[in-house]
């Protein structure tokens, strides 16, 4: 028996974030470096808003990261998440020096711990964005 | 504003608030924000002695009003206004639109605002409300099932907690002294009696992050009139000594253990002429008590990273030895939506007038009023501040 996936709400597609989403379909994680002042960008952007330039470069980025800090939610904002709780929401400095928001599947977490993309088909197409474990 | 006095120059020490009202607070009503704005509106010129024609300037924060705005509200008020504010601060907007109506009368464009903040909604509307709160929220936040403002918050009390030893039994007597305060409200929400025991033991809703942690989504509105001190009645205006906002500070930052209020701390007291020990209370944004104590960090209430020992130092009840939120603020109060991040400042008006009843701070002649909000991507993005002096 295939479990369904639940009806999660999706982000919007525009031009500046749809290399990070159409990269994250296919399981990889997608970032932006500034051309301008070396930096990489998340969330996807259309200048840099470090330099402002507007010379940003999509590279697949290692999906390696350190967890800074996270919460463990109950009560989640959207139903349907209210099957999955808790969800582990953390805070992740990537190694390319951007840091997200993003969930960790699997396993404790904890401040300081070392974590990966889950860089599976199956999870790519169930989360709408990319979801990590620890590494 | 009749046409000539366009245009006339005031100073700014001359004007500050000269009223002050507040709508019934409610877990869920049928009525319109409308009704509750106009509630609070006639509260304002009524304890400023003055009526509806004298408003020639209105500001309003509120999440709700759209499609609705400050000009499409004047036309339900029939008001005829030189100036029209929409604050886009979320709970740092009220404090800022005060701020901004003087500067309005200063410069001679208008010479009595209306400033008003709420909104008409309850839990399930809140949730709503977050999901779509803004592009880089909706886009990155809400499809990880981010908790609402409570996940968010959760990651930096987290890492307050780990960076400088800060501890739920100390955040939660900002939780506990307010309460004390509210139980001698009527127009608080939550009266109950709560204990550090209750706090502790209650629901993890965004571990750390506990039930008295959290606020209550309300419908609820505020509003005060900013006007030249000479119209208000003598010992009824009340001085505006400083004020400053600062939106994305720091940029570039997912969950920040500090916010603007550190970058214009010092004009605030400079302009006010006295610090924080002079200020006998303090009205501070307490969506959620960790941000109350990185306010009373960066405001100079203590130092930062040593707000916990702060915290068990001192109570936090009207009657206590750092009166906080003196009505009971929003944690027992409720959050009216932007409405919370005018409650402070109201009641702040409220104790300098000596008007707060069962729950007056003795004494009290200086009041720092202190916001936050507008949460984007991980923590609230606007601060705003205000030191306030009755007059005599
Ligand atoms: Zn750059």
């Amino acid at each position: 028996m295939t479990e369904t996936i639940p009806h999660y709400p999706q982000p919007v597609t525009d031009a500046d974030n749809r290399p990070f989403l159409d990269g994250w379909r296919r399981g990889q994680l997608y970032l932006q470096h500034c051309r301008g002042c070396g930096k990489a960008v998340f969330y996807p952007r259309s200048l840099c808003p470090h330099c402002w330039s507007t010379d940003l470069e999509w590279r697949q980025a290692s999906g390696r990261g350190t967890v800074v800090s996270y919460s463990r939610i109950y009560r989640p904002n959207h139903p349907a998440f209210n099957d999955e709780v808790p969800i582990v929401l953390a805070e992740i400095r990537l190694a390319e020096g951007a840091a997200l928001l993003a969930r960790i599947l699997r396993g404790d977490v904890e401040s300081g711990m070392e974590v990966m993309l889950m860089a599976s088909a199956e999870a790519a197409e169930r989360f709408p964005l990319p979801v990590f474990q620890p590494a | 504003m009749d046409a000539s006095s366009l245009g006339r120059r005031l100073p700014a020490e001359s004007i500050g608030i000269v009223g002050y009202g507040q709508s019934v607070y409610s877990k869920k009503t049928d009525r319109t924000l409308l009704s509750l704005f106009a509630e609070a509106a006639k509260g304002a010129l009524h304890s400023a002695g003055l009526d509806k024609s004298s408003i020639d300037g209105l500001a309003v924060c509120s999440f709700d009003l759209p499609p609705d705005n400050a000009v499409t509200l004047a036309e339900q008020f029939g008001l005829s206004v030189s100036w029209a504010y929409f604050g886009t601060a979320g709970g740092a907007g009220p404090v800022a639109s005060v701020i901004n109506a003087i500067r309005a009368i200063e410069h001679g464009h208008a010479s009595a605002v209306l400033c008003l903040a709420g909104d008409a909604y309850d839990i399930g509307g809140h949730y709503r409300m977050m999901d779509n709160f803004n592009r880089a929220l909706r886009n990155y936040g809400t499809p990880n099932g981010f908790g609402g403002a409570n996940g968010l918050f959760a990651i930096v009390q987290r890492k307050h907690m780990e960076t400088y030893g800060t501890r739920p039994e100390e955040l939660g007597r900002i939780s506990v002294g307010q309460r004390a305060s509210a139980r001698l409200n009527d127009n608080a929400l939550l009266r109950g009696p709560l204990t550090i025991e209750d706090y502790l033991d209650a629901r993890v809703i965004a571990d750390p992050i506990r039930l008295y942690d959290c606020v209550l989504p309300c419908a609820g509105a505020e509003a005060v009139l900013v006007a030249p001190l000479d119209r208000a009645e003598p010992g009824r205006g009340v001085r505006v000594l400083a004020g400053y906002e600062q939106h994305n500070h720091p940029p570039d930052e997912i969950a920040p253990l500090r916010g603007g209020w550190e970058l214009f701390r010092d004009a605030l007291y400079r302009d006010a002429g006295y610090g924080p020990s002079d200020i006998d209370f303090v009205q501070a944004y307490d969506d959620y008590p960790i941000m109350v104590a990185i306010q009373l960090e960066d405001l100079g209430f203590c130092a930062k990273g040593e707000v916990g020992k702060f915290l068990a130092e001192n109570t936090f009840s009207f009657d206590g030895s750092f009166p906080l939120n003196t009505n009971g603020g929003q944690l027992s109060c409720g959050q009216a939506g932007a409405g919370g991040g005018m409650i402070g400042l109201v009641e702040a008006i409220r104790q300098l007038r000596g008007e707060a009843g069962p729950w007056q701070v003795e004494g009290a002649r200086r009041g720092l009023v202190s916001g936050y909000g507008m949460v984007g991507y991980g923590h609230g993005l606007s601060t705003s501040s205000v030191i306030l002096e009755g007059a005599k």
